[in-house]
């Protein structure tokens, strides 16, 4: 193709072509000089007076975050409460009385004069925007400064409402926090409307649905001139702030109390779910915090010394925090051995309290001579260890576990509507080998198999795995909100719906057989004493987990009741209490109380009563 | 180094001299714009912009030493390299203003969209350069294939701008790759359609603000895609009457309907791929009072900025607009007003025509140099610099789109800096060697 004369044509064509673009550049520049002519030269003088004597300036006029509520929509858990700022125009105070007017302002407004002077410092003594001092400010000192205004030249106020958590205690970790938007928050968040000084949900709910609470700034125009002074306009334009929906959430107060009390002070977690819905009617995690202390002047050294706290009050623990499941992971065995006929049912296993494998002895929870000859059943309501192991490492085996686990809904986070959730772990050979370069021994399947070892939970999971069975093979994702209200006609705006996470296929007659073993570890077997509430029928499951400590274990009991009523009227009750606390073997006590109030329709200290528990549980009020 | 001596003693003087000119304006301009009304410096980029301005200036001179020639073995594997790392900052990359595309080096943020563009115009070199035998069709579409990759990872991040500087780039290469012009004017009216297609319903909605029933033809389903099998149906009956009859009239009746349709379909994918608010960016300049308080506010400033710098300007450091932070992004997107307030329209002037000089001097050495694969690379970073210069100024002035790209050598911003520093060695080593054959 290269033909001396395709080529000359082609050189020819390409000068033509380049020149084109030559022409292009020309064209764009001779435009663009000139628009900037007339934009600069012919039109200069229009712009420069437009810039020089006043400009549109816009000041926010705060939206009105939503309020938050419990499931019965009565009194709110947060609200706003009035709260004023205090702010100081510097070029509007007289240099003069500049000294007189902080050190009286200090006083008035209980601060530091060095605060106001680190605030305004010299190079702002001539600017006219308002410079924040100090929020918030209860409106009594505000009259203070309002009745004496000829001595506070300059000095102003603006309202700017906090957020006032009024029930803390264990709500406080449902609910979260607010404060300021950080500098990384705003780079995430710019596309959505955020902006920097805005006031943001920190953790919890307000974190969650922040963009649901926030509502929409307003704004107020003026007109300034280029030093920001306020020039007087014909007219003010406002642009209406639109207040942020109200929250109501799932949790039952009552229910919540009663949780709470009945851990009391033990570091661990309760949670109470409706299986039927995926709805949290409580959650609670001790040691909390008290969410007012995050906002405020304070804010700062609340926040840290919490985060130093040994307790680390800041974490969610039936979320934020994993553990072994230890027995209460037979539940999931169990479901695997009946489904899988890996094992039939009524073959009995003995249990002499120990075994021997590889070169390690395994002794069951129980000492020598053991529990004796168990089935399946039987092994679930002693909790037998042995029996576990056995079946476990020799007929379920490590693949089967693991995929009954993940079945269940381990190893993944349930996707409950608050931030920070925990995704727990599964363990399987293929995890061990490529993480420690050895290979997974039957040792490590009976660990498994009693759920010791690397398997971890979180309380929340751990709840879902006991709605699996009661549902007979649903799970609706666990959430916190119930609906979103218009704040001024209080309509609902939207409502959450069960939303199913887990479909199992393991047959209905399964679960009712396990239910029916469930049932009996409470009637028969190892919490037969403990739980001994007659106004209800509970199935459950205990967990002892070995965490290294001597004498102390992390105590589970997972739950569900009443056993005899249809999955509607049934809630699960999952109880943990970190072995931390002094030994008491207190998750199922815990589970027995919230049971006989809840359904006896009793105070904590009613139900303790009736149970028969006051010598475990002290009064915590003064008695005559 | 008597070889590298040489090289420097004939590159093209007068593109050297605006690249050194337009990098000394914009240190100059991050600096101003990093100091407050009150005259005290608010931040310390103009120091990192120093620093980047050094670097790249040493990148330039090492390309320098560097045959481009060279470069076209390379071209795939630095390509491949930028898809990867791309395609990483898509998903472990950070986010600013809303959209995954750097990626953190301790301190440092680095854009890799911008070293892509280079990459691209190398490999898009290569190819243009070993497919002249080829027909115009399978090089327009491998060549839209090479773009395409790295266009559609920057969308997904998304960053709308940085992913329309391909096109120009391409736009450019082709036409001196002796694409015929007939099917360049073809994809000039595909985009030109898509375009309307895709802003007419926004414009009637906010800026005509009365409804006229036709446009709705363009975005409500179904009549969109009724829309859209009439015109396919008109394509079909011309190609059938052209196949036929062979008579011109259906030829160029296909030929118009199939552009309108392409970026008819085009429209209906961009409304369901953008966001109403990023399309609301783009023709916002339109009208800036339709929206006074988000992206018309920007305009508007930089606008007043501009227009009150008049013809001599208010003076470096002194111009109350730029310095009482009315201008957001004062230092990237924005610099323009600094420099036009501060240096007025003589200031202005000297910037367009060192962007001129520039262009021309692309032009001048594509017309001097023998070698194909050379006039593509030139004709490439040619594109770049016209489309980044037409866009980033037009935008300030308040006649182009908001779309955050960046004005190359003056605005803030190591990445864009270090790409147009390394395409400006590259086209001077070219320049240099323009007697090679």
């Amino acid at each position: 193709m290269n033909t001396p004369l395709d080529h000359s044509s082609g050189s020819s064509s390409l000068k033509r072509r380049i020149a084109t673009l030559r022409g292009f550049s020309l064209i764009l520049f001779v435009l663009f000089s000139a628009y900037l002519f007339s934009l600069q030269v012919l039109r200069g003088g229009e712009y420069r007076s437009r810039a020089t004597d006043i400009a549109r300036q816009s000041t926010v006029i705060s939206a009105q975050r939503g309020e938050i509520y419990a499931r019965d929509f009565t009194l709110p858990l947060v609200l706003n409460t009035d709260s004023f700022a205090v702010s100081i125009v510097p070029a509007r105070l007289p240099a003069q009385r500049r000294e007189e007017v902080f050190s009286k302002l200090a006083a008035t407004l209980g601060i530091d004069v060095a605060d106001i002077r680190r605030k305004i410092i010299p190079a702002y003594y001539h600017l006219y925007q308002a410079i924040e001092i100090l929020s918030p400010v209860p409106y009594s000192t505000i009259t203070k400064i309002a009745e004496r205004i000829d001595e506070f030249p300059g000095v102003s106020w603006q309202s700017k409402p906090v957020r006032n958590y009024v029930e803390t205690g264990s709500l406080s970790h449902i609910l979260g926090y607010v404060g300021e938007i950080t500098r990384d928050e705003l780079k995430v968040l710019y596309n959505k409307g955020y902006k920097s000084g805005d006031v943001i949900g920190k953790t919890g709910i307000e974190k969650q649905y922040d963009q649901d609470l926030r509502g929409v700034d307003g704004r107020r125009f003026r007109m300034v001139d280029v030093l920001g002074k306020g020039v007087k306009a014909e007219k003010e334009e406002i642009s209406p702030p639109v207040s942020g929906s109200n929250l109501v959430l799932t949790i039952d107060s009552r229910m919540q109390e009663i949780a709470e009390k009945a851990l009391g002070e033990r570091m661990g977690s309760v949670v109470i779910l409706k299986p039927a819905t995926g709805e949290v009617l409580a959650l609670v995690s001790y040691p909390w915090y008290n969410p007012n202390e995050m906002s405020g002047p304070n804010a700062g050294a609340a926040y840290v010394s919490m985060l130093n706290d040994p307790k680390t009050p800041l974490i969610d623990r039936a979320i934020q925090s994993s553990y072994p499941p230890a027995s209460t992971f037979k539940t999931v065995l169990t479901a695997g051995i009946i489904e899988e006929k890996a094992f039939p049912q009524d073959k009995k296993v003995l249990c002499t309290g120990e075994i021997s494998y590889g070169d390690r002895i395994f002794r069951c929870w129980i000492k020598k001579p053991g529990h004796g000859w168990l089935d399946l059943a039987g092994a679930l309501e002693q909790s037998c260890d042995i029996y576990y192991w056995t079946v476990g490492r020799d007929y379920l085996g490590v693949e089967r576990i693991v995929e009954y686990a993940k079945e269940f809904g381990f190893g993944k986070a349930t996707g409950i509507d608050l931030p920070g959730e925990l995704d727990g772990f599964v363990p399987t050979p293929q995890w061990k080998d490529r993480r420690f370069h050895e290979k997974w021994v039957g040792g490590d399947t009976m660990n498994l198999s009693i759920g010791q070892g690397y398997l971890l939970v979180t309380p929340i999971q751990i709840a879902d795995m006991m709605a699996l069975v009661a549902n007979g093979g649903i799970v609706y994702r666990p959430h916190l909100l119930k609906e979103l209200r218009d704040p001024n006609s209080g309509a609902i705006i939207r409502q959450s719906q069960p939303e199913p996470i887990i479909n199992s296929r393991i047959s209905p007659e399964t679960f009712a057989t396990l239910r029916a073993d469930l049932r009996k570890v409470v009637t028969d077997g190892t919490v037969k004493f403990p739980l001994n509430t007659k106004v209800v029928e509970v199935a459950g499951k205990t967990g002892t987990a070995e965490v290294g400590l001597v004498d102390h274990w992390h105590s589970w009991f997972v739950s569900f009741g009443p056993y005899d009523k249809p999955v509607s009227e049934q809630i699960v009750v999952v109880v943990m209490v970190e072995a931390s606390n002094p030994w008491e073997w207190w998750a199922p006590y815990a589970s027995d109380i919230i049971y006989q109030a809840i359904f006896g329709n009793q105070t904590y200290d009613q139900a303790v009563d009736t149970l028969g528990l006051r010598y475990l549980v002290p009064r915590k009020e003064r008695q005559e | 180094m008597n070889r590298y001596r040489q090289t420097l003693a004939s590159i093209d003087f007068p593109a050297f001299g605006a690249v050194l000119m337009l990098t000394i304006i914009g240190v100059m301009s991050v600096f101003s714009s990093n100091v407050n009304a009150e005259g005290v410096i608010v931040s310390t980029d103009y120091v990192r912009q120093i620093m980047w301005a050094l670097i790249g200036l040493a990148v330039l001179l090492s390309l320098l030493g560097i045959d481009y020639r060279q470069l076209k073995d390379y071209s795939p594997y630095f390509y491949l390299f930028l898809i990867v790392v791309l395609i990483y900052t898509r998903f472990f990359g950070k986010v600013v203003n809303g959209a995954r595309s750097w990626l953190g080096i301790g301190d440092l943020g680095v854009q890799p969209s911008e070293f892509m563009k280079l990459a691209v115009i190398l490999l898009l070199a290569r190819y243009l350069d070993n497919s002249e035998h080829e027909s115009d069709a399978v090089r327009i579409a491998k060549s839209l294939g090479i773009v395409m990759l790295p266009v559609a990872l920057i969308l997904l991040a998304p960053d709308l701008g940085s992913a329309l500087v391909f096109f120009p780039i391409l736009f450019f290469m082709l036409i001196v790759a002796g694409i015929q012009r007939r099917h360049l004017i073809f994809m000039v009216l595909v985009v030109a359609s898509m375009v309307l297609f895709t802003i007419l319903p926004l414009w009637e909605k906010y800026i005509l603000i009365r409804p006229t029933g036709f446009l709705l033809l363009f975005y409500q389903s179904p009549y969109d895609f009724i829309l859209l099998g009439l015109v396919i149906i008109i394509i079909a009956l011309s190609l059938w009457g052209r196949i036929s009859f062979k008579k011109p009239v259906y030829y160029w009746i296909s030929y118009v309907s199939l552009a309108l349709g392409i970026g008819l379909a085009l429209s209906i994918a961009a409304h369901k791929v953008l966001k109403e608010y990023q399309v609301m960016r783009l023709i916002v300049f339109l009208d800036p009072s339709i929206d006074p308080r988000g992206s018309g506010w920007n305009i508007i400033q930089s606008i007043t900025a501009i227009g009150s710098g008049g013809f001599a300007g208010r003076g470096f450091l002194a111009g109350p607009q730029s310095h009482n932070n009315y201008i957001p992004q004062q230092s990237t997107d924005f610099i323009f007003s600094i420099i036009a307030e501060e240096w007025g329209f003589l200031g202005g002037l000297v910037v367009f025509g060192l962007f001129w000089l520039l262009l021309h001097r692309c032009a001048a050495i594509m017309e001097a140099v023998r070698d194909r694969y050379a006039t593509y690379i030139v004709a490439g970073v040619m594109g770049m610099v016209a489309f980044h210069f037409m866009i980033n100024s037009g935008m300030a002035m308040g006649i182009m789109p908001i779309t955050g790209i960046p004005l190359l050598f003056l605005s803030y911003g190591g990445s864009s800096l270090l790409t147009i520093m390394a395409a400006m060695g590259i086209v001077l080593g070219i320049s240099a060697r323009r007697y090679h054959s």
